[in-house]
Parts: structure tokens; sequence; C-alpha cells
């Protein structure tokens, strides 16, 4: 019996070795993650959830008559800077009430709307309450000396006792459950095992796939929108739209610093008061808000000045070897010197490296499907032009799997006059090629081949 | 393959027989393999058997894999030394179809995977072709070219 090695090394691309290790390993972090969970959501029970349950399921109700009036002194466990301990006062009070014919007093500091506080305040608080008024109380039949004045539930105390612990305990659960299903099975047997529901697995990141075809995205994203004149409309995959975006919360929160800054050096200044420190601190950060709000504003005026592309296809999802008509409309005003559209095979990879998660997209197949040249474009009124592409026959399908993507898509790049150029990509999903009847199908070989490992 | 002491101890031989020539399939075709287990030591016993026709990625990517047909064998009658060769059928799927890109690779192979009593695991890979979708790049690294 030997044990696991701890290190594998990378053979290509692929890592070996020390795989019980690595799922040892992440067995016991669900496992810590779920026994805290437990532990947490058993103090949050055993301390606070279950002696208010109790309260408002077991405790008696009975008269009582208020016999006295005092404070509860609460002192802090830790000095303060000038090394006195901070103190908080809760007012109390001393009820006299029978249990099975025998009176009892005991002090109850669960008045209502009484919080710890400052002394003037608890004082204050407790001059609603005067000696010998009859109220109604709840004790406890197992300890009668316990008392209190009010019953309810803390909302706020519940949802932290499902939210925090039951996060724990399903993440650590689900974590967990997976790591012993795994445990000890090889890759495919892995693969071939249905996983958890989606719920259940957060770290699931696979693509959904289209039916009865493994490996190809689903298309239905591309086909919920129809076109004015062909049948679809493509969707715009526009990354320069989230980092408008990025740019646009960026400038937005910073700016905000800028004036919670600005606002108390202006105070400050107002009073008379020159704070040098938050001055010097000012200057770079109000410099640095200017130019976001340059930059943010500079990209939106970039991505709505041009106009908006529109592309409109016959079919989809499409199949090599077949040709579609494609619709472009391009918006805006001005002069474009230069307006085409290409066909590109895209493949993208992601891996690791170190501690970074990285994507490569490579082109490795591109074809111009048209070029327009010196377009004048007039407001309200777009230019529109039909053309035809060409799936290759031999075409690889699009194809998706966790890490790795061969992607399909339509990139129109234009060249304005008076401003930058652009391009605008629009997805497209290949199906692989349909399926010829088994009648015309070249019959194979049956010599055999054979492999020796 | 899991194993970095191979030379140490007894290397099985696996071979397996494809039913078509070049091992080239067309998707939904029906794929047959037969295969033969050699090379086992009297002394080593067998856990298991897995059989699996899969594909995975290769490439700069980490490596993804789908597993179209899978059976493990642990029913000591059906296992080396009493029974060393063994067969199996599927039908092969729609996609995805082989592909050999410059970054992302798609390829599709058996294995057969021998569990050890001991602990140790030994694969054997064979690999094969579904549809005939030229490679993406030419070793050139001009752009590839897709006949229209």
């Amino acid at each position: 019996m030997r044990l696991p090695r701890f290190f594998g090394k990378k053979r290509g691309h692929r890592r070996t070795g020390s795989q019980a290790w690595g799922s040892f390993g992440e067995g016991l972090f669900y496992c810590v993650l779920l026994v805290a969970g437990l532990g947490f959501a058993g103090l949050l029970l055993s301390g606070a959830a279950a002696p208010e349950w109790r309260v408002n399921h077991d405790f008696v109700e009975t008269p009582c008559t208020i016999m006295g009036k005092g404070l509860a002194r609460y002192s802090s466990q830790e000095a303060d800077l000038a090394g006195s301990f901070a103190k908080q006062w809760q007012p109390c009070l001393r009820l006299r009430y029978q249990v099975a014919d025998i009176s009892h007093e005991s002090w109850s500091t669960a008045l209502p709307r009484s919080s710890r506080t400052d002394r003037p305040t608890a004082i204050a608080r407790l001059t609603a309450w005067r000696l010998n008024d009859e109220l109604t109380c709840w004790y406890d039949p197992a300890d009668p000396n316990s008392v209190v004045l009010e019953r309810g539930y803390n909302w706020w105390l519940w949802l932290l006792m499902l939210l925090l612990p039951g996060a724990l305990i399903v993440f650590g659960g689900s974590g967990l459950v997976q790591a012993i299903r795994v445990w000890g099975k090889s890759e495919e047997h892995r693969a071939a095992s249905a996983g958890l529901p989606e719920m259940l697995d957060p770290m699931d990141h696979s693509p959904s796939e289209a039916p009865d075809h493994p490996g190809v995205p689903i298309c239905d994203d591309l086909i919920n929108s129809p076109g004015t004149i062909l049948r679809y409309r493509l969707p715009i995959e526009s990354p320069e739209s989230w980092t408008l975006l990025g740019l646009g919360l960026f400038a937005m929160l910073w700016n905000a610093v800028v004036v919670v800054l600005a606002v108390g050096a202006g105070l400050d200044l107002l009073g008379g008061k020159i704070d040098l420190l938050l001055f010097a601190l000012l200057v770079p950060f109000v410099v640095v808000g200017i130019v976001s709000v340059c930059v943010f504003l500079r990209g939106l005026i970039l991505a709505t000045a041009v106009g908006t592309t529109q592309l409109e296809i016959s079919a989809h999802p499409l199949r090599p070897g077949e040709r579609y008509d494609v619709l472009l409309g391009q918006g805006g005003s001005g002069t474009f010197r230069t307006l085409t559209m290409t066909l590109e095979l895209v493949e993208q990879a992601t891996f690791r490296q170190g501690t970074d998660t990285r994507t490569e997209q490579l082109v490795v197949w591109k074809e111009q499907v048209h070029a327009w040249q010196d377009i004048q474009l007039v407001p309200n009124a777009r230019f529109e032009s039909r053309v035809t592409i060409l799936i290759p026959q031999d075409a690889m399908h699009s194809f998706t799997s966790e890490h790795n993507a061969v992607n399909w898509r339509l990139v129109v790049h234009g060249l304005p006059e008076r401003w930058p150029s652009f391009s605008r990509i629009f997805p497209l999903i290949v199906f692989p090629p349909e399926i010829a009847p088994p009648s015309s199908k070249k019959s194979s070989s049956r010599s055999g081949q054979e492999g020796v490992l | 393959m899991s194993q970095a002491n191979q030379a140490l101890v007894s290397s099985p031989s696996v071979a397996v027989h494809f039913d078509h020539s070049h091992r080239l399939y067309e998707p939904q075709d029906r794929l047959a393999i037969r295969y033969s287990i050699d090379g086992i030591e009297n002394n080593e016993r067998i856990r298991a058997v897995e059989l699996s026709m899969l594909w995975y990625t290769e490439g700069k990517g980490e490596e993804d894999l789908g597993v179209h047909f899978f059976e493990r064998i642990t029913d000591r009658e059906r296992l080396p030394p009493t029974v060393t060769i063994g067969s199996f059928v599927s039908q092969l799927p729609l996609s995805p179809l082989s592909y050999e890109g410059l970054i992302v690779k798609v390829r599709w192979c058996v294995r057969v995977r021998i569990f050890f009593a001991g602990g140790r695991d030994f694969v054997s890979e064979h690999v094969f072709e579904l549809g005939e979708i030229p490679p993406a790049h030419t070793p050139s690294g001009d752009p590839a070219k897709l006949s229209a």
C-alpha cells in the first residue's frame, strides 16, 4: 500500500499525480466549513434561539405588581483609550407574582423598548413605570424566579441564524458530498456520474449545451429577437459596454469619496481651520476623479456618436456548407470611409497562470464578406445592405466546454471620418453538418485498426 | 496516465481493435471495440476495469472532458486474469467533432483503465477521429484554409 504523492508534475497541459491528496484537502476544507456552520448554528440555537423559543412556548402568564425599580449596569470587557471601562445601563423592575399560591419576587430586565443605554436615558425610561402598578408577566415553570415582561421573536436573530450558518452548512455540505462522491473515482467515472443539482453545486460552471449536441452551445439567446426584414436580429457582443459601465461606476464611487473629503475640508476651512494633510490628500484624489470622469465621458461619446449597428440573419443555427442572408443596418450620421463585414472563427482557451485565470482568444480563420466604401449617412435613415455568407463545408462547428471554446462570429469594422474606428461583434452558432440518411453514407471498410499500449 | 513508477512494477499491455479502418468515424456511426489485456502478473489482483469512450480538450486551456460511454467492471468473473478480452459497442454522438485547432484541440478516445488491488491504476488511451474537420492552422503559420 503506497501513500499518494503530495506533488505532481505538469505533463504538457495535463497535471499528473497528487489527485488523492487534492481530493482529501478539498474534502477537509468543505468539512471544516460544515463543522463551522454546525457549530455556529448550535451556538445560536442554544444561546439565543432556544431561550427565546422557551419564553414564547413554555413560560406561564400571570399578573404581577411592580415592587421596585432599578438599573442594571454592564461594563465593557476592554478599557478605552483613557483607561476606563465603558458602562451601559438598562432599566429593570422588581416584580411580585404568584406561582402555585406561593409569592415570588424577582427582577426582570426585559422591559419593552429598554435596550442598554447611558445612565440618564435609562433613568428617564424608568420614570414611565410606577410602583404598585399591575402588569402581566411570564415566568419559567422550571425556574419560577426567571420572569419576563415581554414576549415575541427577534426576526433579525432568526434571519442571522438561517443565513450565516445556513450558508456555511449548504456550501460545506454540498462540497463534502461532492468530494465523497468523487473520492477514489477516475476522471472518466466522475465525468460519467450525474452531478449534483445546480443549486447545490456552486462550483459547477459547465456551459449549457444544445439538445442532442454535446459540446455545442445552446442558441436560445440568439433566436429570441425577431428581425424587421430577415428572421432573426443578432445580439451584439460588446465588451466595450461593460468596460464603459465599469468606468462609470468607478468614476461615480471615486468622486463620491472626493465629495465627502471636500465637504470635510470645506467645513474646516469655513471654521478657520486648515488641515494640511487633508488638503494634500484631496489634490490627487480630485485629479483622479476628474480624469475618471473625462475617460468615462469620452467612452460614452464614442459609443453613442457613431450610431448603432444591427445585423439580421435569415436562419439560425447555421450549418456548414449552407448560405445565409445577412442584413446590415448602420445608423448615425456623417461619412464612413469604410465599413467591412467579416466572418471569423475564434478559438478561446481559459487557463490558470499562477493564481490568475486568463483567457486567450485567437482568430484562426477569417473571410471578408463585404466592404462598403464612402458611405454617407443621414440622421433618421440608416444605411442598409443585404449580403450572403457561406459557412465552409468542412468548418468546425461551434464548441464550448468549461475552459475551451470555438466560436463563430460576424464582425463589423467601421472607419468613420470624424471618429475613431470601431468593431462590433455578433456571435453565431454553427451546428455540425446534418447527417445524411444511412443509405447514402459511404460504407466503411471493415479491415479494422489495432492499437497497443 | 497516473503512473509514475511504471518501470518499477509490471506494466500491462492493452490492445484495442477498432472496427473502422484508420479509426475514422462519422457522427452517429456505430463504434465497436474489442480489447485484450496482457502482461498481468499472477500475484497482482485486479480490482476493477473501466472502459470509456470520451472526448477531451487539449491545448492552451485547462483540460475538459465529456464521457459518452462508460462501464466499470468489478465482477471477478469478468476481470483478468479470468477474462482478458472483451468488447463493447456504442453509437457515436453528433458532436463534438475531432478538431485540431491552434490553441484548442478536441480529441476522441477509448480508454481502458485497470485498477490494481494495491491502489495503483493503469490507463491505456486509444485515439480515434470523429468527423473530418481539417486542421485549423497550417504549420507555417498561415491562416487556416477551409474549403468552401
